[in-house]
């Protein structure tokens, strides 16, 4: 599934901050924008009120933290160069309390401790790390050394005494009561570790973001290697954070690199291929990103943003998108694996500073206390209804968990494979499940590696007692990938196209487009700004026009905007100029479907470009602004209200615009075309015409009625004396500059009209081919599909072989194919008169040469019958054709020869060798034949009939029961 | 002269971004911002909806209908990325096929003429064209060519299937030529021909001064001439021909207009352009025989502002 993306719910810029830092009180309340000259206060209940307090410093503030706990929320830290300062934000005014001074060089880092209002860690690039009493800011009340310089600073969120530092590409995990030597130290990236996070719910788990482009996930103290890994491709992490509901982590990108790639990013634990969500919006990166809640009892949270771009965005995570972290999903669990959950468990919201230990052994508990059989029965189900079904190319045909049973097809190429997973009862604590194959086109040594990486795969996961079935699975798909790998590289002969594997091609894009599928980036930056009105030739003589309501104008500058994206910095300016929080920039495009309620309540999109017209100041002459500054105030006030009751749709019309065409459909109906009584013929069309007023027509009518009868009175017996009619300036040419001038007026009608009534048959009674004396003509192969040969016969020692040439195309009966056997005619007698030929040539009065021309009038003008529904004049014309189209069709017959094995479509290859030979009398065969379309022997259709009297078998002994493989042939 | 057959109250959401009628003129499909693709039938003035088909995950910028010989069949392409194939069976419409196959927002769909099979043209914001083609046994084959626009393609329209100028005899006539025409965000208006089951460049058309927004094939009424519209972001519409002998395409500007223009449309014969813009008005254009290319009409398209009396425009 594509990534869910959405904007913000709330824009502000404050250009002037140049804040280089921010944080959110705990109550939610205040932001601080922390930048070199002042420290700015945002009111985010109303962002209007934004308090500065100057500050001279000529250095940068790298960080600030709120203190976490509630009854302290006014006090907050911030770290620039060397030293702390705390103040206490009060009234309107942020008081001075004291400045913490150690660090010889620039803090990195600072992290209030989450279960002492007055202890504060920080940590700096001079190697040291300090605890320190903001009561007692002389010096620091701990200090821990290491040999690099750190980086992070990080308090577990549910244990006391324990906080976690980051140098470089380590982590190392202390508590402040065992003095400089931390608990453990981790190796966990290769490079520069940027963002460190504890988990809000588990006390053992922490998450890093590094420069290497990954995110890892660990348990410290399992740290041998890390419990998760998301890669984020070629960008690396700037910051990973737990999110404060259910289980999922959201990252954001190197302030360093412009990369064009600022969005954050929404990951569920439970899958780290792909986010769930994305927040699109900001033109910088982001420099930090904090939680907050509205009010207590409010369910959405909201992620506050702070970009380089000097913009701070609100982004709602409502329910939905918590849901997706595994938020409120009440699944009880009752696997007996901590890891298992640890990671897959969710869990209710907490506040941050209670510990949800006792949580974890309460559940254990009582899942010990269960029935032993419900709960691995419970266990399954739940692995079960947890795993992810989207694992490439697998595709999980059925699970029972009742009779413990999985069935699980897998397709690589065009080898597939059906596997049977049945699950012993002690699965998953030490006993593995078992595999079988139970449909599969793979050789015996493929299967036997593949089943040997599964019993690894799942033996290494139940010794630990966990679940196994999902990593068995993609290790599955991995394997048979690989193992089919070389033999998809070598071009296969039977597959001209690999699209029959459709399914490989999209294992191959799924990993390159695990990024792409976030929309709004910089892939997107082109597409064009939508139509919002046009007008459409449909059918014949429609005119579809589409629109907006006339009293919705376009309320910015007087050209259209190219792009889409252009729109959005529209958007922004304007959002500024109404403080109340705004719609998000297109929230309709996200995926799933926001809930009814939000979408009456942001009526936004591509519209907001356009706005009402007030009705009292009609006038044009008023400037933009005037006609633009109204509006917003009202929109403010009722903006639910003002959008409903005016629609932003106007109506769809369908316009009969047949009157500008040059042809009639009155006309069509009542032509008469029979070829047999000109003459009244055109006097009924005349008629016609003048009817509907073309007194052009009528002439035209009266005239070819004329040329016509001369055409008939041509065909004297003095052929050769005088010459044709048709070739005095009163015949073809006459009628060749009517047909020119109704083609350039593009009357269609009458110029098909005019190529009927003048076509005269004989023009197809004899093909101009040389074809040898009583040939089957077996068109050619259409070339312009492509073709499958199955060469069925391959004995070439036991009679001759067909090859049917079957078509790729959808088409007619089978019929249709001995209708094409056609017997041709003798080859017209050598020392024809040419003078004759030429004679008839001349007296046609539509040169012959130009008949595909005329074809192509004629078809043309049936079509448009055809949209009409005038189905019978529309046969009418198509009768006219010269050259009818050929039936398609599906299934052709080479031979290949029994004596050169050349392939041959007719009885005598080139060598002229009769190509059949009968299978049962071993001669060639020159008169009726019949041949098994399974195994391609046959012969004459007598010895065949005998011999399948009594025979149901091949008469060469090639094993093909051909009796019952052709019915129709054989049978009767 | 022209004159309102039925007007239709689609109660979209959001913004309509394209209404086409059906082969017969049957059925009008309707498309929009709110993600949703709306059928009625409006035959004899009726509207009646058949059904609101919900599939994209974002607007939905283009529709095309299939020729009837394939059911009723309807394509729409969106900002989501994905064309999707929709089929009314026994009176109920559902997805026939899903291509997700383009990394930005596909902005055009196009079927081919129905004598080449049930084939659907892709636009894309990616800068690709992806031909699908239906296989006839329910899979879809899928052909694309890469980087046809190198920052976006925005539109696409088929050449009308006619032979190339028509031989005499069953035997000899070449095949068809496919060729699509497609318009991009490089200012250009390109040709593509298929040979030997691949899409080449035929031809580049150099002449506008911002993005092509669409392109047009005029239909043939059996003449060996190519007339191609295209519309641009530059304001003007520029009419392409070839007169079917040679390589060369001359141009002829029809007019700048004042706004943008999104949308070319030509008449069933090829007589009449439908030209329309960001402006919200629709003009129609005939060459005289003169080859000048005058405006024949201007409608207004003040939605609900036309009153009963308004109903003939000309």
């Amino acid at each position: 599934m594509a990534v869910q993306w959405s904007t913000e719910q709330f824009f502000a810029e404050y250009k002037d901050l140049q804040a280089s830092a921010m944080g959110v009180d705990c109550v939610g309340q205040w932001a601080l924008l922390a930048g070199r000259k002042a420290l700015a206060l945002v009111n985010l209940n109303n962002t209007d009120n934004v308090i500065k307090v100057a500050r001279k410093s000529k250095w940068e503030i790298s960080c600030v933290q709120w203190n976490p706990h509630a009854s302290h929320a006014p006090i907050f830290v911030t770290a620039s160069n060397q030293r702390l300062d705390v103040y206490t934000w009060r009234d309107g005014t942020a008081e001075h309390k004291c400045n913490l001074k150690a660090h010889s060089r620039t803090v990195s880092d600072v992290d209030w401790s989450p279960f002492d209002v007055n202890i504060v860690a920080s940590c700096s690039v001079d190697t040291f790390s300090y605890l320190w009493d903001i009561r007692e800011p002389k010096k620091p009340i701990a200090s821990f050394q290491t040999v690099a310089g750190a980086y992070q600073v990080k308090w577990n969120k549910v244990t006391n005494n324990q906080f976690a530092t980051t140098h470089e590409g380590d982590l190392r995990i202390w508590d402040p009561r065992k003095g400089n030597m931390p608990l453990t130290y981790i190796a966990a990236h290769l490079s520069k570790i940027h963002g460190l996070d504890w988990s809000p719910s588990s006390q053992d788990h922490l998450v890093t973001a590094s420069q290497d482009c990954s995110v890892r996930i660990w348990n410290w103290k399992n740290h041998q290697r890390s419990e998760g890994m998301i890669s984020l491709k070629d960008v690396p992490v700037w910051r990973a954070r737990y999110t404060p509901f259910g289980e999922g982590l959201v990252t954001g990108v190197v302030p360093q690199l412009r990369r064009g790639e600022n969005s954050l990013y929404l990951w569920s634990l439970e899958n780290h291929n792909q986010p769930v969500h994305a927040f699109m919006g900001h033109k910088d990166v982001v420099l930090d990103f904090q939680w907050r809640k509205q009010s207590p009892d409010e369910v959405d949270y909201q992620l506050v943003t702070w970009s380089r771009d000097q913009s701070l965005r609100i982004w709602r995570i409502d329910s939905a998108l918590q849901k997706l972290c595994g938020h409120h999903v009440a699944v009880a669990d009752n696997d007996t694996s901590t890891q298992q959950t640890s990671l897959l468990t969710s869990r209710l919201p907490e506040d941050l500073s209670k510990s949800n230990t006792s949580l974890i052994e309460e559940q254990m508990a009582t899942s010990f206390n269960t029935n032993m059989g419900t709960q691995q029965l419970q266990s399954l189900i739940n692995e079960f209804s947890l795993i992810n079904s989207n694992i490439p190319n697998v595709t999980i045909e059925g699970m029972d968990a009742v009779y413990r049973k999985c069935l699980v097809k897998a397709v690589s190429g065009k080898r597939s494979v059906i596997l049977n997973l049945t699950f012993p009862a002690g699965y998953p604590n030490g006993e593995a499940p078992v595999f079988q194959f139970s449909e599969t086109s793979l050789d015996p040594s493929m299967e036997k590696k593949i089943l040997k990486v599964l019993k690894d795969t799942s033996l290494k996961h139940v010794q630990r007692n966990m679940v196994c079935l999902e990593p068995c699975l993609r290790n599955l798909i991995s394997s048979l990938d690989s193992l089919t790998l070389e033999e998809r590289r070598t071009p296969d002969s039977e597959v001209p196209f690999d699209l029959t594997s459709t399914t490989a091609v999209q294992a191959k894009s799924f990993n390159s487009k695990r990024f792409r599928t976030s929309y709004g980036n910089f892939q997107d930056s082109n597409i064009p700004f939508p139509r919002t009105s046009g007008a459409s030739f449909c059918s014949a003589g429609y005119l579809v026009v589409y629109g907006r309501p006339a009293d919705l104008k376009k309320s910015s500058a007087d050209v259209t905007p190219k792009a889409l994206s252009d729109m959005v910095v529209y958007n922004q300016v304007h959002r500024m100029k109404a403080p109340q929080p705004q719609t998000p920039y297109v929230a309709m495009f996200s995926c799933s479907p926001p809930p009814a309620t939000q979408m009456m309540e942001y009526p936004c999109t591509i519209s907001n470009f356009y706005t009402y017209k007030e009705k009292r100041q009609r006038t044009r002459s008023r400037s933009k602004h005037i006609k633009d500054v109204p509006d917003i105030p009202r929109r403010e006030s009722n903006n639910v209200k003002s959008t409903k009751s005016k629609p932003k749709v106007g109506f769809v019309r369908v316009y009969d615009a047949s009157n500008l065409l040059p042809i009639h459909r009155q006309l069509a109906e009542k032509y008469i075309l029979d070829v047999n009584d000109v003459s009244n013929m055109c006097s009924a069309n005349a008629n016609a015409a003048s009817a509907v007023g073309r007194k052009d027509l009528v002439q035209l009518w009266s005239l070819a009625a004329a040329m016509y009868v001369k055409t008939n009175d041509s065909h004297s017996r003095e052929m050769f004396l005088e010459s044709p009619w048709a070739l005095c300036s009163l015949g073809r040419p006459l009628l060749e500059s009517l047909l020119d001038h109704y083609c350039k007026i593009q009357d269609i009608q009458t110029v098909a009209m005019l190529c009927c009534m003048f076509w005269t048959r004989e023009t197809i009674a004899k093909p101009k081919r040389s074809i040898s004396k009583t040939s089957m003509d077996y068109s050619p192969a259409n070339t312009d599909v492509g073709i499958n040969y199955m060469y069925l016969g391959s004995s070439a020692d036991s009679g001759w072989n067909i090859l049917p040439m079957v078509k790729g195309r959808r088409s007619n009966s089978w019929s249709d194919s001995y209708d094409d056997f056609r017997i041709f005619e003798e080859e017209i007698e050598q020392g024809v008169d040419q003078e004759q030929l030429q004679y008839e040539k001349d007296s046609k009065m539509l040169n012959p040469d130009k008949a595909g021309l005329y074809d192509q009038y004629k078809i043309a003008y049936a079509n448009i019958l055809y949209k009409w529904g005038l189905i019978n004049q529309s046969a009418l014309i198509m009768k006219f054709i010269s050259f009818p189209v050929q039936p398609e069709r599906n299934c052709d017959f080479l031979i290949k020869c029994s004596s050169c094995n050349q392939t041959t479509e007719t009885p005598q290859c080139t060598n002229n060798h009769i190509a059949l030979k009968c299978s049962i009398c071993r001669t060639g065969v020159r008169g009726a034949s019949n041949f098994c379309l399974a195994c391609g022997h046959g012969g004459h259709t007598k010895h065949i009939l005998d011999w399948f009297e009594k025979e149901t078998e091949c008469p060469t002994g090639c094993g093909c029961n051909c009796l019952s493989k052709n019915p129709m042939i054989f049978g009767w | 002269m022209v004159s309102v057959l039925n007007t239709i109250d689609t109660a979209h959401e959001d913004m309509v971004h394209d209404a086409q009628l059906d082969y017969y003129g049957t059925k009008l499909a309707t498309c929009s911002s709110d993600r949703s693709i709306k059928v009625f039938d409006v035959r004899n003035g009726q509207q009646t909806l058949i059904s609101d088909l919900t599939g994209h995950e974002g607007p939905v910028w283009q529709l095309a209908w299939a020729h009837p010989m394939f059911g009723s069949t309807l394509a729409s392409c969106g900002y989501d990325r994905k064309v999707i194939i929709w089929k009314e069976t026994n009176g109920t419409w559902a997805k026939l096929y899903e291509y997700s196959n383009h990394d930005s927002s596909v902005n055009s769909v196009a079927f081919a003429p129905h004598e080449f099979g049930l084939l659907l043209a892709c636009g894309s914001s990616d800068g690709t064209i992806s031909i699908l083609s239906s296989t006839g046994d329910g899979t879809w084959d899928s052909k694309k060519i890469n980087n046809a626009h190198s920052i976006g393609c925005n539109a696409v329209s088929w050449a009308p299937a006619v032979t190339p100028n028509a031989l005499f005899d069953t035997g000899n006539r070449p095949p068809t030529v496919k060729r699509i025409v497609s318009g991009g965000c490089d200012n250009l208006v390109k040709i593509w021909r298929e040979e030997d089951g691949q899409w080449i460049e035929e031809q580049k058309l150099e002449g506008h001064s911002d993005w092509v927004r669409d392109v047009a094939w005029a239909p043939s009424i059996g003449l060996p001439k190519s007339i191609i519209a295209t519309c641009s972001q530059d304001c003007r519409v520029i009419i392409w021909t070839n007169d079917g002998t040679s390589n060369t395409w001359s141009s002829k500007v029809l007019q700048k207009f004042n706004d943008v223009v999104w949308h070319v449309s030509w008449s069933i014969t090829g007589n009449i352009l439908a030209v329309s813009g960001g402006d919200n008005k629709v003009s129609l254009w005939k060459e005289s025989t003169e080859g000048q290319w005058v405006c024949i009409s201007d409608v207004n398209k003040g939605q609900g502002q036309i009153s009963e009396g308004q109903r003939t425009l000309q």
